[in-house]
């Protein structure tokens, strides 16, 4: 559940992180656009202002033409002719300028278009009336400039080019509060911009801590864990190699002493035996001698007598091979495991020899595959697990069917698997388990024993570290598959 | 058996039945040397160091030890008895029901003369103690140093 969460909550901040950063970019271009915008608002600006200085001249040009046009006429002087010639040079082409720097404004264009003929046409009575005061004509140059002041052509021209000048001014303001307003978005670009950048910092910054907060975390742990996992491995092995020992222990102790007693009540039973006969030969001689002494009570028991001590001998005897049983597997458990190299072969070779006699009587036939594989392992073990799996097998087999008894093996990488096949009389599914538990015996009870040699034979196994199972199918016969290490382990098997 | 000194057998068991069975046999085998039975460790001990007939002040003796007694293991008893000056010369006869081969061992190492395991088959038994009785009437048991 945590690690869902956290999960979703690391997806969540990358595409935090990653939004931040779209948004920073598009930030970015804005400014650049706004910047640009900006810039242009500031060349139309910068524009409006040259137009206006441009006309300004024309302006000054024109009344500058004008007055020394009118002093000339009135006092001819050199130097306002000169005057005139300069300023009346400069009005055309400063109006052309004025007019190419227009091009984009209809309205000045239109104002020009009226404006120019009117301009030149005035300059040239300008210069022609200079001309003539220069030939002399001066009163035919005065009535000709009284003519023309009443047609008010200067006025006219004064009147278009302050239009003019005016139309620049509004366009200047527009632009200047054009221009204005970029600035002013430029700058709450930027402060949202850097505010971002810092928010994206600090954001970036945090997680970045918390993830290394995390590793650490984590690695803190893990390393906790495996030094903690290794005591705990080995606190659980000594638990459990204690429990081990106190159950060999306990059998043991108890097994013992239960045989106490029993010496006992194996003892005084003999003592009666010896006892009864006594009696009973003085009751056979009293029957002879006088038989009126003898009642029919001391008839019956002269023959219960025998008999109780027969049943409490019999009993006392299975119970003494209980307690070795239990005392053997015991010891099984405490003794020592040694490691030897094991010739297989040989070694089953051995036990098929021990029970050769019964394989005969028995009318059955044991084969050994010659290529079963050798161990490294504890001989007495392995030697007593095969036996018991082969006496178990001559002993059950199948009446009426010629025994044939086959051991086989083959590895399994660190393991071997032994089979020892038999085509006896089965153990029926419900005791496949069952026959490995101690006094416990599967099928007819036709055949002498305590149900103790699987048991020993499993735990043996166990001690090895090895596997034990069985398959069997009832009346036809039984394998029994053993699995034990190639090579016994140091520590001994499982334990 | 000694003439002079007749051999006093010391028997510490504390099973009471077995006692008297071994105690039946030993007689049944002719041996008919005194016979003191204990119950217990501590009582034993008492009576091989302490008492006036016992061994360790008088005469020869033989002890007939079991291993598991109630107050005290056996072994401590053979341990005892073997790292004692005057005692460690009287043959201690073990007889319990362990086989348990270290055990035997142990015995043997702490200065048992002789081991027997109690067999529950009656009549080993009784074969054993008789044996071990026939045993006893040809022995030499040294005498306590005086």
């Amino acid at each position: 559940m945590l690690q869902l969460d956290d999960r979703r909550f690391n997806r969540l901040a990358l595409l935090a992180l990653a939004s931040g950063f779209a948004l920073v970019l598009i930030a970015f271009g804005l400014i650049i656009a706004t910047s640009i915008a900006n810039q242009r608002a500031a060349d139309w600006v910068q524009h409006t202002y040259g137009v206006t200085e441009e006309l300004a001249q024309f302006k000054l040009a024109m009344e500058r033409a004008e007055t020394a046009t009118r002093g000339y006429l009135l006092a001819p002087d050199p130097r306002r002719l000169r005057t005139f010639r300069e300023n009346s040079a400069q009005v055309l082409p400063r109006l052309a300028r004025v007019h190419a720097l227009t091009r984009d404004n209809p309205q000045q264009q239109e104002a020009l278009r009226l404006l120019m003929p009117k301009v030149r046409d005035q300059l040239a009575l300008d210069a022609d009336m200079m001309a003539r005061s220069e030939r002399g004509e001066l009163v035919a140059a005065r009535s000709e400039f009284v003519r023309r002041v009443k047609v008010r052509q200067i006025e006219q021209i004064r009147i278009l080019a302050r239009a003019m000048h005016q139309e620049e001014l509004r366009l200047l303001a527009e632009r200047q509060i054009l221009e204005a307003r970029r600035r002013s978005q430029l700058q709450w670009l930027l402060a949202i911009a850097g505010t971002l950048l810092l928010l994206l910092g600090g954001a970036t910054y945090w997680l970045v801590r918390r993830y290394t907060d995390d590793l650490t975390q984590a690695r803190d742990r893990l390393h906790l864990l495996n030094t903690d996992l290794e005591s705990q491995v080995q606190l659980r092995t000594a638990d459990l190699t204690r429990a081990n020992e106190e159950i060999q222990r306990f059998a043991y102790i108890v097994s013992h002493d239960l045989r106490s007693p029993l010496v006992n009540v194996l003892g005084f039973t003999a003592e009666l035996e010896a006892a009864d006969q006594a009696i009973g030969q003085l009751i056979d001689r009293a029957e002879a001698e006088a038989p009126q002494l003898i009642t029919a009570e001391v008839r019956h028991a002269r023959e219960d007598l025998p008999e109780a001590i027969g049943f409490i001998r019999s009993s006392t005897q299975k119970m003494d091979r209980l307690i070795n049983a239990i005392l053997k597997l015991s010891r099984q458990g405490r003794r020592t495991l040694n490691r030897e190299p094991l010739a297989m072969k040989l070694l089953l070779d051995d036990i098929a020899a021990t029970l050769e006699q019964r394989l005969k009587d028995a009318g059955a036939a044991l084969t050994i595959d010659p290529q079963v594989p050798d161990l490294e392992n504890d001989r007495l073990a392995v030697e007593q697990i095969f036996s018991n799996l082969l006496e178990n097998a001559i002993k059950y087999l199948q009446p009426g069917r010629p025994g044939r008894i086959e051991v086989r093996g083959s590895l399994t990488g660190d393991r071997v698997l032994y089979e020892v096949e038999d085509n006896g009389r089965g153990i029926d599914p419900a005791d496949h388990e069952r026959v490995f538990d101690l006094f416990r015996r599967a099928g007819r009870q036709d055949q002498p024993g305590e149900g103790i040699g699987l048991a020993h034979a499993r735990a043996l196994v166990h001690r090895l570290g090895g596997k034990i199972e069985l398959h069997s199918t009832l009346g036809e016969g039984t394998t029994f598959r053993l699995q034990l290490l190639r090579r016994l382990s140091d520590g001994g098997g499982a334990d | 058996m000694n003439d002079q000194r007749p051999v006093n057998i010391v028997m510490i068991e504390d099973d009471e039945g077995h006692a008297r069975l071994i105690e039946k046999n030993i007689r049944r085998a002719g041996i008919s040397n005194a016979l003191c039975h204990f119950l217990n460790g501590s009582d034993a001990l008492g009576y091989l160091f302490d008492h006036p007939d016992g061994p360790g002040r008088n005469g020869p003796a033989l002890v007939l030890l079991d291993l598991n007694l109630p107050d005290m293991s056996g072994t401590d008893i053979l341990a005892r008895i073997k790292g004692d000056e005057q005692l460690r010369r009287t043959p201690v006869v073990v007889l319990t029901t362990t086989d348990d081969k270290q055990e035997i061992q142990r015995c043997y190492d702490l200065g048992a003369n002789v081991y027997i395991t109690k067999p529950v088959n009656y009549e080993s038994f009784a074969d054993a103690i008789r044996q071990l009785g026939l045993f006893l009437a040809v022995m030499q048991v040294p005498d306590a140093e005086a």
